[in-house]
């Protein structure tokens, strides 16, 4: 059976990958780790070590993280729109609507009115926590990223709760692209500032301000370019299954 | 308590690639992460937490769900 043999295989080569990290019994290398240890909080301010190493002392690992995600999003978002593209359509060009089985329309019906009067009121706090996880990411767990993450899933909660129509701008799929670009463009601009006042890429550009304001800034524009970027993918598949 | 959730992660992951139902795979995963998140905050590493039920928990399922709805059942029930 070729799925047994599959998964056998990638057992083995799990084990054989893992081997060494149990069986061998040299030290983990701790310069860095004890560096930061010591040091991390107070060179960078950020009292959240993670946040500190990821945005006072990795932060060029940080903007590549927000590229793989730009390029993941419009990838997903260019493959739907080839695949409404290829859908069938008539003569006149107009999509063939789909043959809708009653069944489903019973069920679609049947969620609405719970969810919308849920979901739409959750949205509005579960915006305001991402938010909160986002510009609070220095002293308490949390940053950009999770911040984003929750923002955007507070932008499904208000897309779900308004039947899958764009209720606010907010929702719209092109405001939300706009919200991303502008944030990726902020980033890079921020990124660059250091170099023109002479610190360095990604280094603090004013001079004497403390590097935790700059991080807070960070943790800020990539919290909104994240959550709209996830916020986008989702409200795109929600509104292509209403139209 | 950690063991316990590593247990239980791991059945929901065999059979979230054992069942037949799609829609069941997707909420074991779902639940997976919920828990995994409980080890992540169990271990004191509360930013994975955050990351682990928001994406995992969250915005996955979510995407998920909708792929799914967007098919069709193959086979009777």
């Amino acid at each position: 059976m070729p799925t047994r043999l599959a998964a056998l295989a990638s057992v083995l080569a799990a084990a054989f990958a893992l081997w060494p990290l149990f069986a061998l019994d040299v030290a983990w290398p701790g310069t860095v780790r004890d560096y930061l240890e010591a040091k991390g909080t107070v060179e960078s301010g950020a009292m959240n070590l993670v946040s500190a190493i990821y945005l006072g002392y990795r932060a060029y690992d940080t903007l590549g993280e927000t590229v793989v995600l730009l390029v993941a999003v419009t990838g997903a978002i260019g493959m739907m729109a080839a695949g409404s593209a290829l859908a069938p359509r008539e003569a006149g060009g107009a999509p063939v609507e789909p043959a809708r089985s009653p069944r489903r329309e019973a069920r679609s019906r049947q969620r609405t009115e719970l969810i919308a009067a849920l979901s739409g009121k959750l949205g509005a706090v579960i915006l305001i926590f991402g938010l909160y996880v986002m510009l609070y990411g220095h002293v308490s767990p949390g940053g950009g990223f999770q911040g984003g993450v929750v923002v955007a899933s507070g932008i499904v909660f208000l897309a779900l709760g308004s039947h899958g129509a764009a209720p606010s701008p907010l929702v719209g799929a092109r405001n939300l692209a706009r919200i991303e670009s502008a944030g990726f463009a902020i980033l890079l601009v921020a990124a660059c500032l250091g170099v023109a006042s002479g610190k360095g890429f990604l280094a603090p550009p004013l001079p004497g301000g403390d590097p935790v304001s700059f991080i807070i800034v960070l943790n800020a524009v990539i919290g909104i370019k994240v959550g709209a970027g996830i916020g986008l993918l989702c409200v795109a598949m929600l509104t292509e299954e209403a139209a | 308590m950690i063991e316990l959730l590593l247990a239980a992660i791991l059945v929901l992951a065999v059979y979230a690639m054992l069942t037949r139902d799609l829609l069941h795979g997707t909420i074991a995963l779902s639940a997976l992460s919920l828990l995994s998140a409980l080890a992540f905050a169990v271990l004191k590493a509360p930013d994975v937490a955050i990351t682990e039920a928001a994406v995992g928990a969250g915005v996955s399922t979510v995407v998920f769900v909708w792929a799914i709805r967007a098919t069709e059942r193959m086979e009777k029930q």
